[in-house]
């Protein structure tokens, strides 16, 4: 499978599941989501720091190569 | 918020929800973080400060079986971090982020064979068996020996025959770096619409040796009545690396197949830089859905381009040499011999990105699990999996609990092997790099290895009232070749772990201000606008009003030395300080062969203050400080050596400084006059036992005095502060001190005690802005004690110093390399002859004395001297930002007056930002 194969498939199945999932929730519906815990990211300082770890130990990087980091070559 | 106002551009939806509805749901749409991720800076305005800890594990050079002991402490990283989100207006936001980082410790340079002895370690001559031969090398010998299938072999002695048996196992070599600082400031400004949002950010990461500048553009689009948010990003980041070889490692290692990129700094002490740059290109695009009222997913793509100097400058290849001319010794084994490059990696590299996210509201918990997968391919051959997951979970009264799991698994490059062969004659270290003898690319980093991470943690948070919150986290990580998916990683020589501790305060401005508007009514602001006009340079100058005000600032303070070497008031040439500045006592007198050049010291101060009754106020005050300095030579100072490395490099610290408690009492207090006396002790909370690294097989030894993080002694600190105020004018008048209260400290000495004296005067320019001028006035004593001095222990003298391998290698200068074993056995032999009889030798540790540098000797240090300040205050009265309270000041030496010899004084810079609640 090229990679061009599995970028489409995974579009195409991120497609389909948001439609299908996509059952209506209306704004008054979405207490929930104004929760902190439900925040994508509940600690984005802390997250930070960890990618930065993660960034200068392994080989993957995560993509987001512009957001700094220096050199991380220890 | 202008939540209302977003959500009426929906065109689908909005006809058939009332006023009063929208009102009912406006909460409900402050969805943090799950609407906004183009745009941080979208949430509430937000201040927030972040220290956190890294501390790896040591790593296992098989220390037990080597004559050389792993003492150097492993890569610790300190790092701090400050930022804010403000709302310049409803629809503009605006972020920016500073971060700094101080790094030092031991660390993998390369890997190869244990028996080829990296790490200088060997096991000399035994009764039963002799290993094989090591060097002075950090890296490794040059001879080994293989079989058919390259499995190394060790010699080992039985039955008083040489034989040979295989020893698969593998080591790092570590090299150790004296602490260095990394320095990051960016930026984001962001434009919301109804159902979009765009924003632009870009920044500058700042090394000694690496350089790098990047630029963001993000855009944002809700729809489907905001069910439905995708985003699309694109980043520029552009790097110069700037790396000074290693010294140590220069004079063993070959570099010529990165002579392209190597220039020659300084001629007489052979410094080389390498210079590069490489280039990175992102793009990413997000796709985030609401599933159901509890449910939420979100996936997203990214490639990254990479192109140029994608090589770690410091990271080295050990590459064993087999001629295949050679005649198999007797067992049938061929020798190989090995030299070590500087890693060599493709000039581009692609890089894929697939992430797939799912966060789950559970109602009887009140709880929150997120989940996600991330699948990483790049043209190295690197396929990476990354599985996170974590629960989070309020207890009630603020608090919240989130434990964190995360495994990660990848395939190793493919040209990384942890030391490499190749089948030609081994070129001489002086010959020129060629390019048909090696493979194309090859590396020994680990971190293109094959290997598994484990890691877990936890998160405790707690909101406070009024807009303050606190996080502390921890978080522990392990490096496994068996951890990989599928098997066949790295062997375990590769294995480390590490944990990282961190804690953070937030402090949510909206809520602030709603805070304000609320209870405390009119009067919030007025308690720190009367008397709290002190210039931001003169520490604990106010109180608080009343029982239970609380008052959070951040100072930082920037002192810089620069200019001429002064003895007392006048400045002195290098010739006269090579001769006089190094004075150091009980009969040693040495020649200075370096000098600062400059040297500036950063502070970074967290301070909380606290009203248990209206007439105390408790202050704890936390620091983070980092220094740094470079020097020169002396006239002396002829190159080459250990100080060479010291001189082009310059010197860095950095990390947690001494923490001050203070109780500040009300003595008098009017509105036209206050007297408040402080009551302070400093914690030696900061360290003051850093030490640089090994260069040219010489301990570097303690740093300079004034460049360890504290003073290592409690400290009591006590203060008069008199303040005043009639119309728009504004003075006061301070004395304060410093006692040390111990003589000496872990390391040795003590710092100087202090007195100071300053009286200002101000005026207030508007409402908000007023201006002030100091006169300072500081004596500053001699250090006391000093580093250890001429410390002598006998032992029996070590085989490895007594017969250093490499004075038995014998090369025939044709790449024709052997070992004299008869010599070096009878060496041994008679070693341990003396050793038996009692014969020891003198080793010194000699910290204090034979120091060549002024910065080194307690006797320079010290002096009085006078400075004028000028200042600014800024008291924001009313609107967004009421209650924040922002003061500058710049202190411009007028006078000074070294004890011994000392660099001049530039002057000083503060700034103070303070919130009262």
């Amino acid at each position: 499978m090229s990679l061009n194969e599995l970028t489409i498939k995974i579009l195409l199945t991120t497609t389909v599941i948001w439609l299908i999932a996509c059952t209506p929730v209306q704004p008054w519906e979405r207490g929930n989501f104004a929760k902190p815990q439900m925040a994508l990211d509940p600690y984005p300082l802390q997250s930070a720091l960890r990618a930065h770890n993660y960034g200068s130990r392994e080989a993957a990087a995560g993509g987001n190569a512009a957001q700094g980091g220096g050199c991380g070559c220890y | 918020m202008g939540v209302i106002k977003k959500f009426s551009g929906n065109p689908c939806r909005n006809d058939g929800i009332g006023l009063s509805l929208k009102a009912l749901t406006a909460a409900a749409l402050i969805l943090p973080g799950l609407f906004h991720p183009a745009a941080q800076a979208a949430e509430d305005d937000e201040v927030d400060f972040q220290y956190s800890h890294y501390q790896e594990g040591k790593r296992d050079i098989l220390e037990s079986e080597t004559t050389r002991k792993n003492n150097a402490n492993p890569i610790e990283v300190e790092s701090i971090h400050g930022g804010a989100k403000i709302s310049l207006t409803d629809r503009i936001k605006f972020a920016f982020n500073y971060t700094q980082d101080t790094w030092g410790g031991a660390t993998p340079i390369d890997s190869g064979p244990f028996v080829a002895g990296a790490n200088g370690a060997i096991k000399t001559i035994g009764i039963e068996e002799i290993d094989s031969i090591g060097a002075a090398s950090p890296l490794i010998s040059h001879r080994v020996f293989f079989d058919k299938n390259l499995t190394p072999y060790k010699q080992i002695l039985k039955d008083g025959q040489f034989i040979h048996v295989p020893d698969k196992r593998i080591v790092h070599t570590l090299a150790i770096a004296s602490p260095e600082t990394r320095k990051q400031g960016d930026f984001k400004l962001g434009y919301e619409w109804d159902n979009a949002a765009i924003d632009i950010g870009g920044g500058i990461s700042l090394e000694d040796d690496y350089e790098s500048r990047f630029g963001n553009l993000n855009g944002r689009l809700d729809f489907n009545e905001k069910q439905t948010t995708v985003n699309l990003g694109l980043s520029y980041t552009n790097s110069d690396i700037d790396a000074i070889l290693d010294h140590d490692i220069g004079s063993y290692g070959n570099e010529s197949n990165f002579n392209q990129y190597i220039q020659v700094i300084d001629e007489e002490t052979n410094t080389k830089k390498i210079i590069g740059n490489r280039q990175d290109w992102g793009a990413n695009l997000g796709l985030t859905q609401v599933l159901n009222k509890s449910a939420s997913l979100n996936a997203g793509m990214s490639y990254t381009r990479s192109t140029g100097m994608l090589e770690n400058p410091y990271k080295r290849v050990e590459y064993f040499f087999i001629d295949p001319d050679q005649t198999p010794n007797s067992e049938g084994l061929l020798q190989g011999g090995s030299n070590a490059y500087i890693e060599q990696r493709p000039h581009e590299r692609n890089q894929w990105n697939w992430n797939l996210g799912y966060s789950q509201y559970v109602q009887p918990l009140d709880a929150a699990l997120h989940v996600n997968y991330q699948f990483f391919h790049d043209d190295w051959g690197i396929n990476a999996h990354t599985f996170e997951g974590d629960w989070v979970q309020p207890l009630g009264a603020g608090w919240t609990v989130t434990p964190r799991i995360r495994y990660y698994s990848q395939e190793a490059a493919d040209f990384y092997q942890p030391y490499f062969f190749s089948f030609n004659k081994r070129p001489s270290q002086r010959d020129e790099f060629d390019p048909a003898l090696l493979q194309q690319n090859y590396s020994s980093d680990q971190r293109l290895s094959g290997f598994g991470t484990l890691s877990g943690g936890v998160t405790v948070a707690k909101q406070f009232a009024k807009g303050l919150s606190l996080e502390a986290g921890f978080e522990y990580y392990t490096h496994q070749g068996g951890l990989k998916i599928g098997g066949g990683g790295e062997q375990d020589f590769a294995d480390f772990d590490y944990w990282t501790a961190n804690a953070a305060l937030k402090i949510n401005l909206a809520a602030l201000g709603r805070g304000a508007s609320g209870s405390d009514g009119g009067n919030f602001h007025n308690h720190h606008t009367s008397h709290a006009n002190a210039p931001a340079g003169v520490m604990v100058a106010h109180t608080l009003d009343k029982a239970g005000d609380i008052m959070l600032g951040y100072r930082y303070m920037w002192n810089n030395q620069d200019g001429n070497m002064l003895h007392q008031d006048s400045a002195v040439s290098l010739a006269n300080l090579q001769n006089k500045g190094c004075f150091s006592g009980q009969g040693h007198f040495n020649t200075c062969l370096a000098a600062p050049k400059s040297m500036a010291m950063h502070m970074h101060m967290l301070d909380l203050m606290v009203a248990p009754t209206d007439w105390l106020t408790l202050m704890l005050m936390s620091q983070f400080v980092n220094m740094d300095m470079s020097l020169r030579g002396t006239p002396a100072f002829t190159g080459g050596g250990n100080l060479a490395h010291h001189i082009a490099n310059g010197h860095e610290t950095g990390g947690i400084g001494d923490t001050g408690m203070y109780g500040l009492f009300k003595l008098w207090d009017n509105p036209s006059h206050k007297v408040n006396l402080g009551l302070g002790f400093s914690a030696p909370t900061g360290d003051v036992d850093i030490q640089l690294r090994r260069a040219h097989h010489q301990d570097g030894g303690f740093v300079h005095y004034n460049m360890q993080l504290g003073s290592g002694t409690w400290d009591f600190k006590p203060s008069l502060t008199y303040t005043g105020k009639a119309d728009k004018f504004s003075w006061g008048a301070q004395v304060s001190g410093t006692k040390r209260m111990e003589s000496r400290n872990k390391s040795g000495f003590a710092l100087g005690d202090m007195f100071q004296g300053t009286a200002w005067g101000g005026y207030d320019l508007t409402n908000w802005l007023s201006a002030s001028v100091r006169g300072v006035y500081t004596w500053q004593g001699r250090t006391k004690g000093e580093y250890p001095r001429n410390k002598i222990d006998f032992v029996p003298t070590p085989e490895t110093e007594a017969c250093p391998n490499e004075s038995f290698i014998i090369d025939d200068g044709n790449g024709n390399i052997s070992f004299d074993q008869a010599g070096f056995n009878q060496c041994i032999v008679e070693i341990r002859n003396a050793n038996k009889e009692g014969l020891k030798s003198a080793i010194y540790t000699d910290d204090a004395a034979y120091r060549s540098n002024p910065a080194d000797l307690a006797s320079n240090s010290g002096g009085q001297y006078v400075d004028l300040g000028l200042g600014l205050n800024v008291n924001i009265p009313d609107g967004a930002f009421a209650g924040n309270r922002l003061a500058f000041e710049w202190l411009q030496p007028v006078y000074t007056r070294q004890t011994g010899y000392q660099l001049d004084r530039d002057g000083a810079l503060s700034f103070t930002w303070s919130y009262g609640f």
